[in-house]
């Protein structure tokens, strides 16, 4: 039984091309933002990761609308188990370019596993190489981007003393994951619409930055902490509504139950 | 970069072998994903990452432990083998008495007429229109092999990490302030992400269910440990560079 997906490609009203420069470009951009401003301005990171996510989350729905035959969450927790290895390293060699060689390392560890799911276990999915790429990439940018909300900068020695040794990168590694693999499994289905699934996207996204945000108050002080919590909560409070809206327009009809029946109701 | 690499050969190897057994380890462990959840399949009614990330993370929170006091490599082994077992095995028993007095219904698998161990029919028990549920002792003992080959391959993995990091003239002991040890969270950090690629890759190739070893498709694990072999040499050679740098920093 395959969960998820009914073994086809995925309709889509954005095209693919525009949702991978989203992603990779605004990833990219985000980073370097939240690294060269003011740690005030560390929230810049956060809005990268939100590109990323959501990149991830549309690389992961046009995968996974071919049925994986397991869950949709094992391919978010790839893409974070290839993104972690692949951002770590790339910061630790890169220096300045540290984010560009981890999105290049992404790239290659995505299609050597994307290759070998095709070619050695034989899943005959003919989009698996190019998506692994992309969720590995979008995977790398989203640890990067949150890790530059609460470091501050994705300068190597920052982001072990600040986030990798006290642990916040197990968090930046849940919440990561949960906005790139969730979007897809809880709107899967033969009703699926790609701008439902992707503002889920932004608002999971939302959350992980308000989080990442409470953790920057330990190391970049309360103020950044704040205006980082601010910006989340914004862009979730929109993008929730939203995603609310496109719930309405695509349910059948939405209606109120009521609140719960008393005892003498019931008899 | 390629003298970290020439210098921590060894324990690249190591790494390596660990992915390897992590990916072996999955074809072991009773999966049932969503149909067992409905106890429509037999197995845990969960998917192969979250069981093997349970499992396995247990055993290296267990092997970490029993860094604290010795270096000797096996004992670690052994602490890494015993816990995920444990966390293996709890996840079972539970699962079977929820199967058994929640849902009502017999352990028995669809996959062989007799259980290959207790040697009790299967078939006879089995509902209609279902591929058996529960957990029979087969798949239970096929899960405890699962979690002790999962747990030894995680804690490798970690302690080869943890002695590359050492070996780049790092410490490796805690420390008391509030900032943590860069090397035991990078380490640590590294080992999930390389469990996490070699727990799905494996979920892959049995397709998100398996029973146990007497599944037919247990037969189908060379595909998928050639291909962790594979990932965990990238992911080896890349985890060992970004773990030596920390030396310089």
């Amino acid at each position: 039984m395959s969960a998820g997906g009914a073994g086809g490609g995925a309709t889509a009203a954005y095209p693919q091309q525009t949702i991978m420069a989203i992603g990779a470009v605004g990833g990219l951009a985000g980073i370097y933002l939240g690294h060269f401003m003011p740690p005030a301005f560390s929230f810049f990171g956060g809005l990268g990761a939100i590109c990323a996510i959501v990149w991830g989350a549309d690389a992961v729905r046009r995968v996974a609308s071919y049925g994986l035959g397991t869950g949709v969450p094992s391919i978010g927790m790839i893409a974070l188990g290839m993104g972690i290895v692949a951002a770590l390293f790339g910061l630790s060699v890169g220096g300045i370019a540290g984010p560009i060689v981890s999105f290049i390392a992404a790239a290659i560890i995505g299609a050597v596993i994307g290759v070998l799911a095709n070619k050695v276990i034989g899943m005959g999915i003919p989009i698996m190489e190019q998506a692994m790429v992309e969720i590995a990439g979008a995977g790398t940018l989203a640890i990067i981007g949150l890790s530059v909300v609460i470091a501050g900068t994705f300068n190597y020695a920052d982001v072990v003393q600040n986030v990798v040794a006290n642990g916040y990168i197990a968090l930046i590694f849940i919440i990561g994951g949960m906005g790139i693999l969730h979007p897809f499994n809880a709107n899967l289905g033969p009703d699926e619409k790609q701008d439902r699934t992707l503002m889920l996207a932004v608002e999971k996204a939302a959350i992980a930055v308000v989080i990442t945000g409470f953790a920057s108050s330990l190391h970049e002080g309360l103020m950044a902490a704040g205006l980082n919590i601010f910006v989340g909560l914004v862009i979730w409070a929109f993008a929730f509504m939203k995603y609310y809206e496109l719930v309405k327009r695509d349910a059948f009809s939405v209606v109120g139950t009521g609140l719960l029946p008393s005892a003498e109701e019931l008899e | 970069m390629i003298d970290a690499l020439m210098a921590n050969i060894l324990w690249m190897v190591f790494i390596v072998v660990g992915g390897v057994l992590i990916s072996w380890s999955v074809h072991f462990v009773p999966v049932g994903g969503a149909p067992a959840a409905m106890a429509q399949a037999t197995g845990i009614g969960t998917g192969t990452v979250q069981l093997a990330a349970g499992a396995g993370l247990t055993g290296l929170v267990s092997a970490g432990f029993m860094m604290n006091v010795t270096k000797d490599l096996p004992l670690i082994l052994a602490s890494g083998a015993v816990g995920a077992m444990i966390m293996i095995s709890v996840t079972m028993i539970v699962g079977t008495w929820v199967y058994v007095y929640g849902v009502g219904c017999v352990p028995s698998s669809a996959k062989v007429k007799v259980d290959p161990i207790t040697k009790y029919r299967q078939d006879l028990y089995v509902s209609q229109g279902t591929e058996g549920h529960g957990l029979p002792t087969v798949s239970f003992v096929s899960g405890v092999i699962g979690g002790c080959l999962g747990g030894i391959g995680g804690a490798l993995i970690y302690y080869s990490l943890i002695e590359v990091g050492v070996t780049a003239g790092l410490a490796a002991s805690a420390s008391s302030s509030v900032t943590g040890n860069e090397l035991v969270g990078i380490a640590a950090m590294f080992a999930i992400g390389i469990f996490f690629v070699n727990a799905v890759i494996p979920s892959y190739n049995i397709g998100g269910t398996i029973e146990g070893f007497h599944d037919p498709k247990w037969k189908k694990w060379p595909k998928a440990v050639m291909s962790s072999f594979v990932a965990t040499i990238l992911c080896a050679i890349v985890a060992v560079i970004a773990i030596s740098q920390l030396g310089g920093i």
